[in-house]
C-alpha cells in the first residue's frame, strides 16, 4: 500500500511534472518578449506551488559574473527594497562559494538564506532577499551548448518549502528554460537589428532627398530624435586647406547656448590636429569623449569649454569619409555607443556631404565660368599696363582671394625675360627686396622659369616646401601668408609669351587655364599697343627732328639765288666756314644775313652743335651782359638762379650775335674781353670759364659810321670785321629774283595749301622793276600775300607797296638836283629796273603813269641812251 | 582596480585574468567572443569606462603580411584611442625580444608597428618583450618535419613558460608604467634544435632532429642571437624540466 502510494505519488508527481513541463513548453515556444516568460512561469507555477518570486540571472563571462536579466515586474516583494535598483543593475562575482556551488551541481541547489546571506562572499541580494521575507532560495542553472549561461532563482517564504516535486520540474523544465531564455535574447538582438535597420533605411531615405546644407540638417535632427530627441549634434567640415574643420550642420537639441559663443565658433577654424579632432578622424571606430577628462587632460580646444557650459558631458566622435576621403567628423552628444548604428549614419550623412559638396561644386564651377567671362569682358578693355593691373587686382584679389604677383615677358631675343607687371603692395615690408628682385633680368633658362614654360598648365609650388628647399623667392611669398604659389605660362597660340606668379591658398584648374588665356591676350595687346605708341613717338621725334634739321641746316644750296653778286658772297663763305675767324656779315635789313651765318656754321666742323644766337638789339641793355656771359646765383637782384651764359653754351660751336650795331657801349667792353681773352667769367661769379667760340656777327649798321659818332668801339669793330661779308640788296640781284620768287611761290603754295602752277611773265616784271627795300623778306611776305589773294591757280598779280616806293626814291634822289636831272637819273633808274622796256606792262612808262610816246618822247629829250640803263 | 585584458581567452589572456582575478580585481576578458572588438571597436567604448589598466595580449587572426600588419595597428589605433578617452592609466602589451633586429620578417614588423603606436599614443605603458613560449615547442617541432626529420636551426633559443609570461604581466601591469620596454625569458639557453630534440626524447616521439645550421625562424633568416635577450632580462622560474612535468601532468 505504501509502495502503491509511493508509486500512486510518483505517478502523480510525474503527471503533474509532465503537465507543467508540456504546458510550459507550449507556453514557452510562444515567448518573444523577457516579460511574458516570467509572467507564464509564474502562472503555471505558481497554481502548483508555493513561491514568492523568482529571477533569471545570466553569466557574463567577459568579467565572470552574472547580472539580473529577467525580473519578476508584477509583484516581487523585493521591488519596495531600498537597494532594489541598486540589486537590479549590479554584477555578482562568478567567483565564490555560493553560485560555484550552484554551477558545480548537477540539478537545482537551495540555501536557506540565513544560513549563506552572511558569508563573507556571499551576494548582497541574498540578504536583500531575506529583507523582504525570502527564507529560501532555489538555484537552477541554465546552460547552453554545455556550458552554464545563467540562473533561475525562485525565492520562497515557508523554510523547507521547496518540496522534492518542486525542485524536479525545475530540473526537468531547466532546459526548456534556457532556450526559451535564448530565443529572448536571439529576439531581442534580431528586434535591435531591425529596428536599427529600418532606422537606417528610414534615414537613407531621408538623406536621398538632401540637396542642401538646410535639408542635411534636417535629415539628420529627424534621426536624432529618433535617437534621443533631447541630444545635440554637429557636423564639422574639413575646410579646403586641408588642416582645419569648420562648423557645417549644428543642433544644440535641448540646450541653449550663448548666441554670441555659438556664432563665434561657429565660424571658426578648428586645427585639425587640436588633440581630440585628429583622434575622430584617424579613428576606424566612433569614439566615446567625456568632455570634463579633455578638459582636464590639457585639449585647449574652445568648443570644449563651451560643451560644458552648456551642459554635455559625453560625446560620441565619428569620421565622416567618403571612400578613403575623410569629410569631417559628426560629434553627438550621445552616452552610448552603437557601433553600427553609428557607421550606417555616418556613411549616408558623408554620402550626402559629398552631394552637397559635388552640387556646391558645380555651383562654384558655373561661378567661375561666369567670372572668367566677366574677367574676359574686362580684359578686352584692357589697353595699357595700368588697366590690366586694374583688372587684374579687382578681379583676382577682391572675388578670388588671390594675390597677383607678376607677370614676366620673354623678350625680343626670346631669351631674356623683363618683369612687365608687378605687384609691389604685395609683400609689405619686404617690398624693397621683392622691387629688387622683381627688376631684375633673368633668362627662360631659370630654373622656376624654365618648368613653368615647359609645364602645360602651369606649375604650383607649396610656399613652406620651397622654403625648405632654399627657394630665394620663398621668403617673400611667405610674408603674404598664403600656401601655394602659381606660376603660369602665357601663350599666345603655341608660343610662350611670359609667365605669370599669382599666390593663392587653392585656384581650380578651370580658373588657371581661363585666366591665363585672358591675360595672355591682354599682354598681347598691350604690347601690341605699346608697339605702337612707341613707333607712333619715334616717328613724331624723327619727324621733329627733320623739321628741324630742315630748318637749321643750310648748305649753301639752301640759299637761293646763283647771280653773279652771290656767288661773291658763296665764295667768301667757303674759303672762312673751315676756320674759326670771326666773320661779320653786313647787309640791309631782309638780306638773309642770319642765313648766311648759319651757312657759314653748318659748313664749319661745328656743324654738329647747335649754333646760338643772341638778338642783341632784342635785349634790353641792362640783361645784354647776363644773357651772355651767365650770371651767380643772387649776382643782382632777381638772379634766382645760376644762369649759363650764351658763351658758354656756344662753347665748341658757333655764336651768332645778330643785330651787333645796337649792342650796348658797355657790353661792348666786356665782349671785347671775352673775345681777346677767350673766356668768360659770369657776373657776380669769380671764376674764369674757357671757351672756345667762333663768333659771327651781322649788322644792318655801317660800323665805320657809328664807330666815327662814338657809338661803337672803334677796337671791337676791328676786332669783328676779320672777315666782312657784305650781302647785296635785292635790287642789285635782279637776276635772282625769278628763282627767289619760285622759290617762295612753291614754298608758300605747300603751307597755304594753294596749288600754284604758274606766275604770269608779267610778275617777274613788275617784281624785277621794284626797289625792295626790304628785300628778300619783304619779297618773301609779297609773294605769301599774293598767292592768298590770287584764286585761280595763276600768280598773275602782285601787289608792290607803291606809295612807299616813291617816298624812299624821292628821300633818294631830290636833294641839290634840277628837275631835268631828277627827272633824268630817275628815268634811268627806272628804265634800268624795267630792263629798258618803255611801255607796256611793267614798263617804265606805266610806273611813271604816262603814256609810252610821251615817255618815248622824254627821253629823247632828255639825251637818255641804251647804254645810260644797260650798263 | 578594473582591468580590461585584450586576447583574454587566449593562451597568455586565460592566465593573467585568471591572476589578476585571484587578487580581486575587476578583470574584463576581452576577445570577440565576449563582444569586445578591437577591430570593429565594438563593446571598446563602454569596455573602457572606468578602466585604469589594459594589457593587450591580442594576436592577429592572420599571419599573412598584409593582414597581420592590418590588424595591429587598426587594433592598436581603436583600443589607444577608447584608452585616450576612458582615461586609463596602463596600457601594457606583450611583444617580442628581438622584433627590432628581424625585421626581415613581416609578423615583427607589425609587431613593432604595435609598440610605436603605443609609445606615440601618450598613454603611460609597459612593453614587455618576451621570447618564445616553451608552449610553442611542439608546433616548432612540427613545421619543421619532413617525413621522419626534424630540420631545425641551430640559432640560440630561450624559451619561456606561459605561466612565467602570465604572472610577469600580471605583475608589470600592476606596477608602475615603465614607459619603456623590459625583456623577459626562460631559465635557460639552447640552440633551437637541441630543445626540441629534448622535447621529443622526452614525449617519447620518434622523430630525428637534425640540425641545418641555417639561422632561419619561421622561414626569415635572422642572427643566431635575434631570439634571445641582448642585455638584461628577467627571467623566469620555470625551466624545461619543470616545464615539462607540469605538461605532462595534465594530459
Amino acid at each position: 500500500m505504501k509502495n502503491a502510494g509511493t508509486l500512486q505519488q510518483s505517478v502523480e508527481l510525474y503527471k503533474k511534472e509532465k503537465q507543467v513541463l508540456l504546458a510550459l513548453g507550449n507556453d514557452l515556444t510562444g515567448v518573444r518578449d523577457k516579460n511574458d516568460l516570467m509572467i507564464l512561469f509564474k502562472q503555471r507555477i505558481k497554481g502548483l506551488f508555493h513561491i514568492t518570486h523568482s529571477i533569471v540571472m545570466m553569466i557574463d563571462n567577459k568579467d565572470a559574473t552574472y547580472v539580473p536579466f529577467l525580473l519578476d515586474n508584477d509583484d516581487s516583494p523585493i521591488k519596495s527594497h531600498k537597494q532594489y535598483q541598486e540589486m537590479v543593475h549590479a554584477h555578482f562575482a562568478l567567483n565564490e562559494p555560493f553560485i560555484q556551488a550552484v554551477l558545480q551541481a548537477g540539478e537545482p541547489v537551495s540555501f536557506v538564506l540565513e544560513e549563506v546571506m552572511d558569508l563573507p562572499q556571499s551576494p548582497a541580494f541574498l540578504r536583500v532577499n531575506f529583507e523582504v521575507g525570502a527564507k529560501e532560495v532555489l538555484v537552477t542553472k541554465l546552460m547552453k551548448e554545455g556550458r552554464p549561461m545563467g540562473f533561475i532563482q525562485t525565492y520562497t517564504d515557508i523554510p523547507g518549502g521547496f518540496s522534492e516535486e518542486f525542485r524536479s520540474i525545475m530540473h526537468g523544465i531547466a532546459p526548456q528554460l534556457s532556450s526559451a531564455v535564448s530565443n529572448i535574447i536571439k529576439n531581442e538582438e534580431i528586434l535591435k537589428k531591425e529596428k536599427e535597420k529600418s532606422f537606417l533605411l528610414d534615414f537613407s531615405c531621408d538623406i536621398a532627398a538632401v540637396r542642401t546644407k538646410k535639408e542635411l540638417g534636417l535629415a539628420v535632427r529627424r534621426a536624432m530624435n529618433k535617437l534621443n530627441p533631447q541630444s545635440g549634434y554637429v557636423i564639422r567640415r574639413i575646410n579646403e586647406d586641408n588642416t582645419t574643420l569648420t562648423a557645417y550642420v549644428f543642433d544644440l537639441g535641448a540646450r541653449t547656448g550663448d548666441q554670441k559663443v555659438i556664432s563665434v565658433l561657429l565660424n571658426s577654424k578648428f586645427p585639425i590636429n587640436d588633440g581630440l579632432q585628429d583622434r575622430v578622424l584617424n579613428s576606424p571606430i566612433p569614439l566615446l569623449f567625456n568632455i570634463e577628462r579633455e578638459i582636464q587632460r590639457g585639449i585647449k580646444a574652445p568648443y570644449l569649454q563651451h560643451w560644458k557650459t552648456v551642459g554635455f558631458k559625453n560625446f560620441v566622435g565619428i569620421r565622416l569619409r567618403n571612400g578613403e576621403t575623410n569629410l569631417g567628423i559628426l560629434l553627438l552628444d550621445i552616452e552610448e555607443i552603437n557601433i553600427q548604428l553609428f557607421q550606417g549614419i555616418c556613411a549616408q550623412i558623408s554620402i550626402a556631404l559629398a552631394n552637397i559638396m559635388a552640387n556646391e561644386q558645380i555651383g562654384r564651377k558655373q561661378d567661375e565660368q561666369a567670372f572668367l567671362l566677366q574677367f574676359s569682358n574686362d580684359i578686352t578693355r584692357v589697353r595699357t599696363k595700368m588697366d590690366l593691373q586694374e583688372a587684374i587686382a579687382t578681379v583676382l584679389e577682391s572675388t578670388m582671394h588671390t594675390q597677383f604677383a607678376m607677370i614676366r615677358l620673354i623678350d625680343e631675343d626670346g631669351f631674356h625675360m623683363s618683369p612687365f607687371l608687378y605687384n609691389d603692395r604685395l609683400f609689405g615690408k619686404a617690398t624693397a627686396d621683392f622691387g629688387k628682385m622683381a627688376a631684375t633680368r633673368i633668362t627662360i633658362e631659370e630654373i622656376y622659369t624654365s618648368k613653368v614654360l615647359a609645364s602645360e598648365d602651369g606649375l604650383v609650388f607649396n610656399i613652406e616646401e620651397e622654403l625648405n628647399s632654399g627657394n630665394a623667392y620663398a621668403k617673400l611669398w611667405k610674408a603674404t601668408g598664403l600656401k601655394n604659389v602659381y606660376g603660369l605660362p602665357l601663350r599666345m597660340g603655341n608660343k610662350n609669351i611670359g609667365t605669370i606668379w599669382l599666390l593663392a591658398n587653392r585656384l581650380s584648374q578651370l580658373l588657371l587655364k581661363g585666366i591665363c588665356a585672358q591675360i595672355s591676350v591682354a599682354v598681347a595687346n598691350i604690347q601690341a599697343n605699346e608697339k605702337l605708341l612707341s613707333y607712333k613717338k619715334q616717328l613724331e621725334v624723327e619727324n621733329d627732328y627733320l623739321k628741324e634739321q630742315i630748318k637749321t641746316i643750310y648748305d649753301f644750296s639752301e640759299i637761293v639765288g646763283s647771280g653773279e653778286e652771290m656767288q661773291k658772297v658763296y665764295r667768301l663763305m667757303s674759303l672762312v666756314a673751315d676756320s674759326n675767324t670771326t666773320v661779320l656779315v653786313l647787309g640791309e635789313t631782309g638780306t638773309g644775313k642770319e642765313l648766311i651765318a648759319r651757312a657759314i656754321h653748318g659748313a664749319s666742323p661745328r656743324k654738329d652743335k647747335l649754333m646760338v644766337k643772341v638778338n642783341c638789339a632784342a635785349l634790353p641793355a641792362n640783361l645784354i651782359e647776363s644773357e651772355l656771359f651767365g650770371h651767380e646765383r643772387g649776382a643782382f637782384t632777381g638772379a634766382l638762379d645760376r644762369r649759363i651764359g650764351k658763351f658758354e653754351l656756344a662753347n665748341n660751336s658757333s655764336l651768332f650775335l645778330d643785330e651787333i650795331g645796337e649792342l650796348p657801349l658797355e657790353a661792348q667792353a666786356k665782349l671785347l674781353r671775352v673775345i681777346q681773352e677767350r673766356e668768360v667769367e659770369r657776373l657776380g661769379g669769380t671764376q674764369t670759364i674757357k671757351v672756345d667760340v667762333r663768333l659771327i656777327a651781322a649788322t644792318n649798321r655801317h660800323l665805320e659810321e657809328e664807330v666815327k659818332a662814338g657809338r661803337f668801339r672803334a677796337d671791337l669793330y676791328f676786332r669783328l670785321n676779320v672777315f666782312p661779308i657784305a650781302l647785296p640788296p635785292l635790287r642789285d640781284r635782279a637776276e635772282d629774283i625769278e628763282p627767289l620768287t619760285q622759290f617762295f611761290v612753291q614754298k608758300y603754295s605747300r603751307t597755304t595749301g594753294r596749288n600754284i602752277r604758274k606766275v604770269a611773265p608779267k610778275v617777274f616784271q613788275q617784281l624785277r622793276s621794284y626797289t625792295w627795300p626790304g628785300n628778300v623778306r619783304e619779297l618773301e611776305h609779297l609773294i605769301e600775300r599774293s598767292i592768298l589773294l590770287s584764286t585761280d591757280g595763276i600768280l598773275d598779280d602782285v601787289f608792290i607797296p607803291r606809295q612807299n616806293v616813291e617816298d624812299k626814291l624821292e628821300n633818294a634822289f631830290s636833294i641839290n638836283r634840277s628837275l631835268a636831272e631828277l627827272e633824268r637819273e630817275y628815268i634811268i633808274q627806272l628804265l634800268k629796273r624795267c630792263v629798258g622796256k618803255v611801255s607796256g606792262a611793267g614798263s617804265a612808262a606805266e610806273i611813271l603813269q604816262i603814256p609810252g610816246n610821251t615817255l618815248h618822247s622824254k627821253i629823247k629829250k632828255l639825251g637818255i641812251s641804251k647804254s645810260d640803263y644797260f650798263s | 582596480m578594473k582591468i580590461v585584458v585584450i586576447g583574454g581567452s587566449g593562451l597568455i589572456g586565460t592566465k593573467v585574468v585568471g591572476l589578476l582575478r585571484q587578487q580581486g580585481h575587476n578583470v574584463i576578458a576581452a576577445s570577440p567572443a565576449t563582444g569586445i572588438n578591437t577591430i570593429t571597436g565594438e563593446g571598446l567604448a563602454e569596455a573602457m569606462k572606468e578602466t585604469a589598466i589594459v594589457i593587450d595580449l591580442a594576436n592577429s587572426p592572420s599571419f599573412e603580411e598584409k593582414a597581420v600588419m592590418e590588424f595591429f595597428q587598426t587594433a592598436g589605433r581603436n583600443l589607444l584611442g577608447a584608452e585616450i578617452n576612458a582615461g586609463v592609466k596602463h596600457h601594457l602589451a606583450l611583444s617580442i625580444v628581438g622584433a627590432d633586429i628581424m625585421q626581415n620578417i613581416p609578423y615583427m614588423r607589425a609587431k613593432i608597428a604595435q609598440e610605436e603606436l603605443i609609445k606615440k599614443s601618450g598613454v603611460p605603458y609597459t612593453i614587455i618583450r618576451s621570447t618564445q613560449f616553451l608552449e610553442f615547442i611542439a608546433g616548432i617541432a612540427n613545421q619543421a618535419t619532413d617525413g621522419n626529420e626534424v630540420h631545425l636551426s641551430d640559432v640560440q633559443f630561450q624559451p619561456i613558460a606561459a605561466d612565467d609570461v602570465a604572472s610577469f604581466v600580471a605583475n608589470y601591469a600592476l606596477g608602475t608604467p615603465v614607459n619603456g620596454t623590459v625583456e623577459i625569458a626562460g631559465p635557460e639557453r639552447f640552440k633551437m634544435y637541441e630543445i626540441v630534440e629534448r622535447y621529443l626524447q622526452h614525449t617519447g616521439d620518434p622523430r630525428k632532429v637534425v640540425s641545418n645550421g641555417k639561422p632561419e625562424y619561421f622561414g626569415g633568416e635572422i642572427t643566431h642571437a635575434a631570439l634571445v635577450p641582448a642585455g638584461k632580462a628577467t627571467l623566469g622560474s620555470i625551466d624545461f624540466e619543470k616545464w615539462f612535468s607540469s605538461q605532462t601532468q595534465k594530459v
